[in-house]
Formats: C-alpha cells, sequence, structure tokens
C-alpha cells in the first residue's frame, strides 16, 4: 500500500529521468562518426595536461574504431550522464522520503498505522530504488538499436556490467538521501546537504591532486572503458582483494547506509 | 482475563533535560471514555504518542492490551487507532484515495459508521484534499480514525477546526463506540463537551496530573465567580471581590456567597450581561496554574469591589 502510494508519487519523476537520460543518450550516439573524424584530425587531447582527460581523449580517438566507440559510450552514456542525471534524480527522489512525510505531518499518521517500521522502510525504499535503477538499464539497452544504425555492434553483457554498477552507484546516493532524509527533518535541509556533498565530491574529481579521494573516481572513464571493453571481467568489478572491486565496494556503502537508515527509522519520533 | 486495558505506572518523558510528563499513573478499563484536559504543552499529546509507542518513554511503566508499546508496538497498533493532534492528511490524494489509503491498513472496519460519517460530514471525496478547509481535512482525519474496527481509540483533539453542530454529532458517534463497548481516550479544550461524555476526567498540568480534589476545589472557586458587564455608572455592591478586569471591560469578580442571590442586589438594569457557573477552560488553568505556583494564596490580586467605585464598565 505504502509501496503503492510512493509510487504514484514518483512516477512521473521516472518518466522525466527517463526521457532526459535517453535525449541525452540518442545526439552523442547519432553523431558519433562526424565526431569520430574531427578526433583523427584533432591534436588537441594529446597536448592537454591533465592526465586522465589525454587517457579519455586517446581511448576516443583509437584507430580501431569498435574501440573508441566502446570508449565513447563509457563516456558519454556513463561517465556523463547517469553518473549526473541519476545522482540528481536519486537526490530529487530521496529528499522526500521522510523529511516531506514529517513537514506534511503525514509521518505522525504512517507511523501510527499498524505496520512495522521496517516494511515502511522498505515499502518506500524499494519504489524508489527501481524507479532510480530500471532507467539505467532501459536507456542504455536502447542503445544497442542506435548503434545499429551506425553499423556498429555494442556487446550486451559488457554494456549491462555497466549498467549494473552505475545502477548501484545511482543507488548509494539514493540510499544516502534517504537515510539523511530520516535525521534531517527539513526536505530543503536535506537537499542542500546531500547536494552540497555531490558537489563537493565533484569538485574532488576536478581537482588532479585530491582526485583518488573523490567518490565519482569509482565511476569514471578509468573504470567504464576496460568494462566496455572487456579488459575488466565480472569477477574484477566484484572482488576487492585480487582486483579493485569498485562494485563491491558500492553495495557495501549501500548496505551500510540502508542499515543506518532502518536504525534511524526505529529510533525517530514525529 | 484482566479488565484493564491501560495500565500507566510512574510515567516519565524527557526531552533534552526538559521533563514533558512526571510521574504518571492511570489504569482504564475495557469500554471506559477517558477524557484528557490541560492547556496547550501540559502533555496531553506526548502521552497519548507514548501509549501507541510513537514515541519512547524515559521512565516508569506502561501497558495496552497487556503488552509494552516500546517493544509491541505494532502489536497494540493492531488494536488501536490514533488520531494525530496535527491534522495530517495527504493533500495530492483526493478524499475518496485518502481513505482507501489510510483504511486500508484495518482487517476490519465498521462500515456502517462510515457511511453515517459521510453522509453527515458531506465531505466532497472527488476532489483533492488540498483544496478542503481546515474543518474538512480534520472530517476526514476522524473518519480514517473511527471507521476501524480496533478496541481502543485515542484521539488528539478530534474536535479540532470543527463546528459546534460537528462536536455535539461527534459526541453522539463516541457515545456509540463507547456503548459498542470500546475504550477512547481522547484529549479536548471543551471541558464541558468532554465532561458530558467521559466516565473520568483527567486534567495534565505542567506534565502531572491534578488531583480530583484539587481540581473539583478550583472549580467550586469559578463557579462563585460570575463574570459581569456593569452599565456606564453603576458600581459593585458589596458581597463581591474584583479579581480582574478584561480588555473588553468585563468585570471577573468573586462573591462570598451565593453568585446568583448577590446578582439581585443589584439595582434594576445596572447588569448590562452576566455569566454565572459556566466552567472557563482558561479561568480554570490560570487558577491551577496560579495555585502551583503559590499554593496558599489566594485568587487574583483581590481588590475589593469599593475600589472600583464609579465603575469603568
Amino acid at each position: 500500500m505504502i509501496a503503492g502510494k510512493t509510487w504514484r508519487e514518483i512516477r512521473m519523476i521516472g518518466l522525466a529521468y527517463i526521457l532526459i537520460l535517453e535525449m541525452l543518450a540518442i545526439p552523442v550516439l547519432m553523431l558519433w562518426p562526424d565526431i569520430y573524424a574531427d578526433l583523427q584530425r584533432s591534436t588537441l587531447f594529446r597536448s592537454l595536461g591533465v592526465d586522465w582527460i589525454k587517457r579519455l581523449g586517446s581511448g576516443i580517438s583509437q584507430r580501431n574504431e569498435e574501440v573508441a566507440y566502446l570508449n565513447w559510450c563509457a563516456v558519454m552514456l556513463f561517465f556523463r550522464s547517469t553518473n549526473l542525471v541519476g545522482t540528481a534524480a536519486s537526490v530529487l527522489i530521496g529528499t522526500g522520503l521522510f523529511a516531506r512525510e514529517r513537514e506534511a505531518n503525514t509521518l505522525e499518521f504512517l507511523l501510527a498505522r499498524p505496520i512495522s517500521r521496517s516494511s515502511l522502510l522498505w515499502q518506500k525504499f524499494w519504489p524508489c530504488a527501481v524507479v532510480v535503477t530500471a532507467p539505467i538499464f532501459i536507456v542504455n539497452a536502447t542503445a544497442i538499436p542506435w548503434s545499429w544504425q551506425l553499423e556498429l555492434d555494442l556487446p550486451k553483457w559488457e554494456l549491462f556490467l555497466a549498467s549494473l554498477h552505475a545502477a548501484i552507484f545511482a543507488l548509494a546516493f539514493l540510499t544516502l538521501t534517504m537515510y539523511v532524509s530520516i535525521i534531517v527533518r527539513v526536505q530543503a535541509h536535506v537537499a542542500a546537504i546531500v547536494g552540497a556533498f555531490a558537489v563537493l565530491q565533484i569538485g574532488m574529481y576536478l581537482t588532479q591532486r585530491i582526485r583518488p579521494y573523490s567518490l565519482f573516481r569509482l565511476v569514471d572513464f578509468d573504470w567504464y572503458a576496460p568494462i566496455m571493453t572487456g579488459n575488466t571481467p565480472a569477477w574484477q568489478m566484484f572482488d576487492p582483494i585480487r582486483s579493485h572491486g569498485f562494485t563491491t565496494y558500492l553495495i557495501a556503502a549501500t548496505v551500510l547506509l540502508y542499515v543506518l537508515s532502518w536504525r534511524a527509522i526505529h529510533r525517530t519520533e514525529p | 482475563m484482566s479488565d484493564e486495558l491501560i495500565r500507566i505506572a510512574g510515567l516519565q518523558k524527557s526531552y533534552d533535560q526538559h521533563d514533558v510528563l512526571h510521574d504518571i499513573n492511570l489504569s482504564i478499563h475495557r469500554g471506559q471514555l477517558l477524557g484528557l484536559i490541560g492547556p496547550n504543552g501540559a502533555g496531553k499529546s506526548t502521552l497519548l504518542r507514548c501509549l501507541v509507542g510513537l514515541v519512547q518513554r524515559s521512565g516508569g511503566e506502561l501497558s495496552l492490551f497487556g503488552r509494552d508499546p516500546a517493544t509491541h508496538s505494532l502489536e497494540i497498533r493492531r488494536q488501536a487507532c490514533y488520531l494525530p493532534g496535527e491534522t495530517g492528511v495527504y493533500h495530492q490524494m483526493t478524499g475518496a484515495r485518502f481513505l482507501k489509503f489510510a483504511l486500508g491498513f484495518y482487517a476490519k472496519q465498521s462500515l456502517q459508521l462510515k457511511e453515517r460519517l459521510l453522509e453527515q460530514f458531506q465531505l466532497p471525496l472527488n476532489q483533492k484534499v488540498r483544496s478542503y478547509s481546515a474543518g474538512m481535512k480534520q472530517k476526514l482525519a476522524l473518519i480514517a480514525t473511527l471507521v476501524p474496527d480496533v478496541a481502543l481509540y485515542l484521539l488528539d483533539e478530534p474536535d479540532r477546526g470543527l463546528d459546534a453542530s460537528v462536536r455535539f454529532y461527534l459526541r453522539d458517534v463516541l457515545r456509540t463506540l463507547k456503548d459498542q463497548g470500546k475504550t477512547i481516550v481522547l484529549s479536548s479544550h471543551h471541558l464541558s463537551e468532554v465532561e458530558t461524555l467521559a466516565d473520568r476526567l483527567e486534567f495534565l498540568l505542567n506534565g502531572r496530573f491534578v488531583s480530583n480534589e484539587r481540581l473539583q476545589r478550583a472549580r467550586a472557586q469559578l463557579r462563585r465567580q460570575p463574570r459581569i458587564r456593569l452599565r456606564s455608572g453603576h458600581t459593585l455592591p458589596d458581597g463581591a471581590k474584583l479579581i480582574r478586569t478584561e480588555p473588553d471591560g468585563i468585570l471577573v469578580v468573586e462573591t462570598d456567597n451565593d453568585p446568583m442571590q448577590w446578582l439581585q442586589s443589584f439595582p434594576q438594569g445596572a447588569v448590562a450581561s452576566a455569566e454565572v457557573g459556566v466552567d472557563r477552560l482558561e479561568d480554570l488553568y490560570q487558577l491551577l496554574l496560579q495555585d502551583e505556583v503559590t499554593p496558599h494564596c489566594g485568587v487574583g490580586d483581590q481588590t475589593s469591589a469599593a475600589e472600583v467605585a464609579g465603575g469603568d464598565a
């Protein structure tokens, strides 16, 4: 019942989120032949001093067009679209989950119903989790038929793995926002706190010296490109001992934040 | 099986070292209707929230249906329906959808009561709740609270925002529920209305129950305090002390004997209006609060009637 209510509240945001992701994807995919031709002529990326931009540039301007296209998709579909739009959607959807209920005096109404707080948390969380993650899989899957128009193939399994990682990153942000929404009483304050945190992380990413400490280091070109080109197999995404295992870190963060949210909702008073 | 449905012993609740409830002791039996009276901030809402397990107590013992709300809140909420003091309804829903949502949590509902309330309240159920007035929202919240067929109803100011006719109707509904054996705890600011309905009345002041003796003493004192408005040029006769003059010119006095007899001592046409024997809750609060601060003093600034000669009424 609460899941149904939550779904009705966020479904339009979910639809807008899909449309935005798709609208960001189509032009960059369709314009690839022209962009690739320009990249072959340009030496701009090679002359840049910032190492990660240099790597990105050399990745998308490789002689082998199929590999260059996979790198291009890693940059445009994941590094740009899902990171930014996914984070924004998670924050937008997550801020209202509990803080808005509190502001509207409906949290007390909900907490007084015969439903456990664990169930209340879960029924509010899972529709949001679906709305935040499903569009990432859907939109990236549509990249396959769009690529056929260019007579290029996207590998389905690698695309799925990259989408899975992007979806878990968005989920981690959603869970963080939900946690803040429980412990902070005003929705605008929740948005300000999580928004400031995201902006700080992006700022850190853009600063060479402290870039390794930014959360966006877990979801950048250096991570997605090897997945898309098949150089990072699935086990390396999940194995933090023998490889980087960034996906496992994100799953662990999501679980930890969910447990913190569970603890907070059990302690909260209207 | 014990007839006792709610048992409270030495209940305490504090927020950041500020005590809201102190040493509350109470026992409510099945089928009883308890009226909780008290000024704003007295702790009525906190007490109801403790009962339903929404807030955790700081000390003491509490049990509903033989269970502790701190550990068995869900089981208690399956058998009890709570109306919060702040009306919490979803503005983006239509009235009909809100009722479907709110009532959907309960396995059993009284459809007859639902029909009755919907007919009486005449709510535009197809409209969004955001277009409702405060009174309409309260009526919607009342339907959502009273229709579930549960054993206990905890109502925090159910008459908030309702006009007199709806309040009287609500009183009838609560009486019907009581006659059906339901237990009801309700807080209100309308002393006389609660009094006609409740089996018991508890007066909460600064987080403590006021003893029945003290309450009766204060009410007896109030009954000797008529409120009168004098016509210009008239003065108060002997046999009464002026307690205060209110901004609208009404004199609140305390008579030595029966106030009705005292009123008869006025010359013809001297009194423009008089109110005798009405329990005004705000006066009662004031009296009890004064009593709390200075328990051995009398009431007000005991100005003698003679001092208001020439009366500015």
